[in-house]
């Protein structure tokens, strides 16, 4: 006798009476299984939202230069600096990250931004998330690599290509190939009926009434819940499977949401499950008062959080095949403001963390001398960046996919 | 644009597609308002009219009629008004008819809600230090959702929570507190006074700023976000406009700022004031906050901006330019009044349309409310309900950034789904009082207005035969229909 677990993984599983297997189920996880990916590589690419707008300047910090200390009277970091050469330093919090530096495994992009910046956090954050300068609704520029996946026949074609951790599906994730938003592995999956102590199972009665939704319920939702019922049943069997095997290599911090969330994408990243691109967030960065106290505690929280996801990941043997990127929708405001905090800016760094990389800084450090408007002039486009990680390690094709060429930068190995 | 000039027969004169049930026929045929509508929908949404059309025309479903059934009406209006409805309140509300019932659930000040009140926990704002506030004030509001006489008071004020964002993550609990009963009080007042009430208010003041915004030293944050998210929208302001509003708000800071997070009390104190000129879209004076926003709500992208996001509120989601046209006369006309762009949207056969039925993912806060009315809940269940809340991406008080929470398709991923869905199982087996026995039928009539696929109704129906007797475990199978996520 089969158990339904068998009739799933060999996407078998008789949804209803009457109705053909969805090929989300039939191809997905039996491709999973057979998960021999080839231009990919194995390759998996984890970004890690700053949301808010990150202070690029008390991140990488120019503590040799007079303007810096003089715009920024009660937030400078004085002391402390971790060096990476005679003008630039990391903030002292970043310990991890100064290691990975030392070992050639953290590339910095300096003055990272787009023309014309937009100062909103939504229309910023759109920009980037769709690599659009005109922002919008559209796909996300990793949801247009999952379908470029799916059209050359790449993609696992499962729901845990892309994962976010939290309970959205990020922007820069959106296109017609589904992601899976997960929170905890244990919750993420249905629960029986206890019926006096009796477990009755609830998934055939769930997927009669979400089966044929997808035509007979109203559009545009009627697609989405059958659609969304059947991915999350499909990853959640794909999922438990796994769980019980995943023992963590490192330790993360407690009490900490973004550890929490990276720890998550680690397990499902080493259950083998063909996770592709997976998307974090720490929010907190918009810091208009009182900046340095909270600013520091996020910082250290990243830190601490990376290094121990960087570690789990080397211990499971996947140190090679994950890169980690950091974005945010803009820096602060050059001079910070009366309240001991900083205002909307623009350029920031960005940080490309993993074996892939080739360590070092990159593009061009912004003048503090020469503003617009009290903010940094951007020396790289964001796009360029993106263009390097699609072409120069996810092996896509990055102009096609951004829609324009954008200069690659030697970020990564080959 | 590819709409080719209409020839327009002699006709009698159209009813404007407000009065009418909205079809995709009835855009495409709105000739020669179809060049002015194209221009609002650039200017308001930067889409061309084709794709709004094919938006239109992605929403035909196979429920067509459904709300000329009353019944159905006065279900669909306790949802979109409301929290939804028990038996016993439906029955209630469609006695009295439609347009009653719509005059009952406006002059809500005329309903007592006593037996709420008497129901409800103290709250005491003062005991603020106390860490179980968050979770008391949580489960508060929750339980007012579920069991108010007055459903639309409470959908304002979850309507403005979402607008006029303040979030627990700078605020505290006691401020938020205090805020919420300022929404609901202006709930359907005029637009001005609430948004001169919230610069002032303790929890906005200190998750966007204001409470640091001091004459010398300005904070952009409240400015900025006053005009991009509450009042016009991108693209009516100029960056300078945000620098020197920033120094208009000046002045208005919180008593006892020691404990910032405990305050709930504002003050103006004159020597914070930059009393200086300011220069505002074309303007110079010596501005205050309250004269900003005397500037900003009478603007016509504050009037359509907030019209449309009224409609997409209670009725759905990318409103046809004309009808956000519509309310933006009806707000401007009525002194900025939203009471007044509220009834009419009630009362639009648009409303009522085809494509209004169904047309809205149940947020969590809905989710939730309309089950703990069916289910019943002590004080305790609701604090638990509150943070069951979370997992399905809404936690009261705890808007995920200013923007507020994001709508729609965005409720539903795997994650939330499954989480709904538990949800319904854990609050069936938590019913303290035995469910009354109840057909299929009966469930589906109570719940999901009785519309539901042949798949649902079959596999309710194979589901109660297999388990007699289990009318907690049937309850919570109506719950998790696909039917019941959408509102």
């Amino acid at each position: 006798m089969f158990s339904r677990r068998d009739f799933i993984k060999q996407g078998l599983l008789p949804v209803f009476a009457g109705s053909a297997v969805p090929s989300i189920f039939a191809n997905g996880v039996a491709a999973a299984a057979a998960d021999a990916p080839q231009a990919t590589n194995g390759r998996i690419l984890v970004l890690v939202q700053l949301a808010g707008g990150n202070d690029g300047l008390n991140t990488l910090i120019p503590f040799q230069d007079g303007a810096y200390h003089d715009a920024r009277p009660t937030l400078r970091q004085d002391t402390g600096v971790l060096t990476l050469n005679n003008q630039l330093g990391l903030h002292p919090n970043l310990k991890g990250l100064k290691a990975s530096w030392d070992a050639g495994q953290l590339a910095i992009v300096q003055g990272v931004g787009y023309p014309s910046p937009n100062l909103s956090h939504f229309a910023s954050m759109s920009i980037w998330e769709t690599a659009s300068v005109q922002g919008g609704i559209g796909d996300g520029w990793l949801g247009r690599y999952l379908n470029y996946l799916d059209n050359v026949g790449e993609s696992p074609n499962h729901a845990l290509e892309g994962v976010s951790a939290g309970s959205l599906v990020p922007p820069e994730l959106r296109s017609k190939t589904p992601v899976t938003a997960l929170q905890s592995l244990q919750s993420f999956r249905l629960q029986p009926i206890n019926e006096h102590g009796t477990q009755v199972d609830v998934e055939n009665p769930l997927m009669k009434f979400y089966g044929a939704f997808k035509t007979a319920g109203p559009a545009p939702f009627g697609a989405l819940l059958d659609t969304t019922l059947q991915q999350a049943l499909q990853a959640s069997h794909a999922l438990q499977s796994t769980d019980a095997t995943y023992q963590s290599m490192a330790t993360y911090p407690a009490k900490s949401a973004i550890a929490s969330s990276l720890k998550l994408v680690a397990e499902t990243i080493v259950s083998g499950l063909g996770v592709r691109v997976a998307h974090v967030t720490l929010g907190g960065f918009d810091n208009h008062a009182r900046e340095k106290p909270a600013h520091d505690k996020l910082l250290l929280d990243l830190d601490q959080a990376l290094a121990a996801f960087m570690q789990d990941l080397a211990g499971h043997g996947y140190g090679d095949k994950v890169l980690v990127m950091t974005w945010s929708e803009f820096g602060r405001r050059v001079k910070e403001n009366g309240s001991a905090g900083t205002d909307h800016g623009t350029a920031a760094p960005m940080f490309l963390l993993g074996a892939p990389v080739k360590g070092g800084l990159y593009g061009e450090q912004p003048s503090l001398a020469n503003l617009d408007n009290g903010n940094l002039k951007f020396t790289t486009d964001f796009r360029s960046v993106y263009a390097s990680v699609l072409q120069g390690y996810l092996n896509a094709p990055a102009s096609d996919l951004l829609g324009g060429n954008y200069e690659i930068l030697p970020l990564l190995k080959a | 644009m590819d709409d080719a000039p209409v020839v327009t027969p002699a006709a009698p004169p159209r009813k404007p597609i407000w009065k009418r049930p909205v079809s995709r026929r009835a855009v495409l045929a709105t000739g020669a308002a179809g060049a002015a509508a194209t221009a609002l929908a650039v200017l308001w949404k930067g889409n061309d009219l084709s794709q709004i059309l094919d938006h239109v025309r992605d929403l035909t479903h196979g429920y067509q009629g459904a709300l000329s059934s009353e019944r159905v009406r006065i279900a669909h209006l306790l949802r979109r008004a409301g929290f939804g409805a028990t038996k016993a309140e439906l029955d209630r509300y469609a006695a009295m008819g439609t347009t009653a019932a719509t005059q009952s659930l406006l002059n809500y000040q005329q309903t007592s809600n006593a037996a709420l009140e008497a129901q409800l926990p103290t709250i005491d704002p003062a005991n603020a230090n106390n860490a179980r506030l968050v979770g008391a004030i949580q489960g508060w509001w929750l339980q007012r959702m579920a069991q108010t006489e007055r459903p639309l008071e409470e959908k304002m004020t979850l309507f403005w929570h979402g607008l006029l964002t303040s979030g627990l993550d700078k605020a505290g609990p006691a401020q938020l507190f205090t805020q919420n009963q300022l929404f609901r009080t202006t709930a359907l007042g005029n637009f001005d006074d609430l948004l001169k009430a919230v610069s002032k208010d303790p929890a906005m003041m200190v998750y966007l700023d204001t409470e640091t915004n001091r004459k010398g030293k300005p904070n952009e944050n409240y400015a900025r976000e006053l005009m991009e998210l509450f009042t016009t929208g991108i693209g009516h302001y100029t960056e300078d406009d945000v620098r020197e509003s920033a120094r208009a708000f000046t002045g208005w800071t919180l008593s006892g700022a020691k404990q910032l997070r405990y305050t709930t009390q504002s003050l103006f104190v004159p020597r914070l004031y930059d009393a200086g000129q300011k220069t505002f879209m074309g303007k110079t004076g010596n501005f205050t906050g309250d004269d900003i926003v005397e500037k900003l709500v009478p603007l016509r992208a504050t009037a359509e901006r907030l019209s449309a996001r009224l409609f997409t509120f209670f009725a759905y989601g990318n409103p046809e330019a004309e009808i956000v046209h519509h309310l933006a006369d009806t707000f401007q006309n009525s002194r900025y009044n939203v009471g007044a762009v509220v009834r009419e949207i009630f009362t639009m056969d648009a409303f009522y349309s085809d494509k209004a039925y169904r047309a809205l993912v149940k947020s969590p806060a809905e989710l939730v409310a309309q089950t703990l009315k069916v289910t019943g809940a002590d004080a305790k269940g609701f604090i638990a309900a509150a943070n069951a809340m979370a997992p399905m991406g809404q936690v009261l008080f705890y808007p995920p950034n200013v923007a507020g929470w994001p709508s729609g398709s965005s409720w539903i991923n795997s994650s939330t789904l499954l989480t709904r869905i538990n949800f319904a199982n854990a609050a069936t087996r938590r019913v303290a009082a035995p469910l009354p026995a109840q057909s299929v039928d009966q469930l589906t009539a109570t719940l999901v207005d009785g519309n539901v696929t042949t798949n649902t109704r079959e596999g309710l129906q194979a589901f109660a035969a297999a388990h007699p007797g289990d009318q907690a475990g049937l309850l919570f199978m109506g719950l998790a229909t696909p039917e019941f996520q959408l509102n």
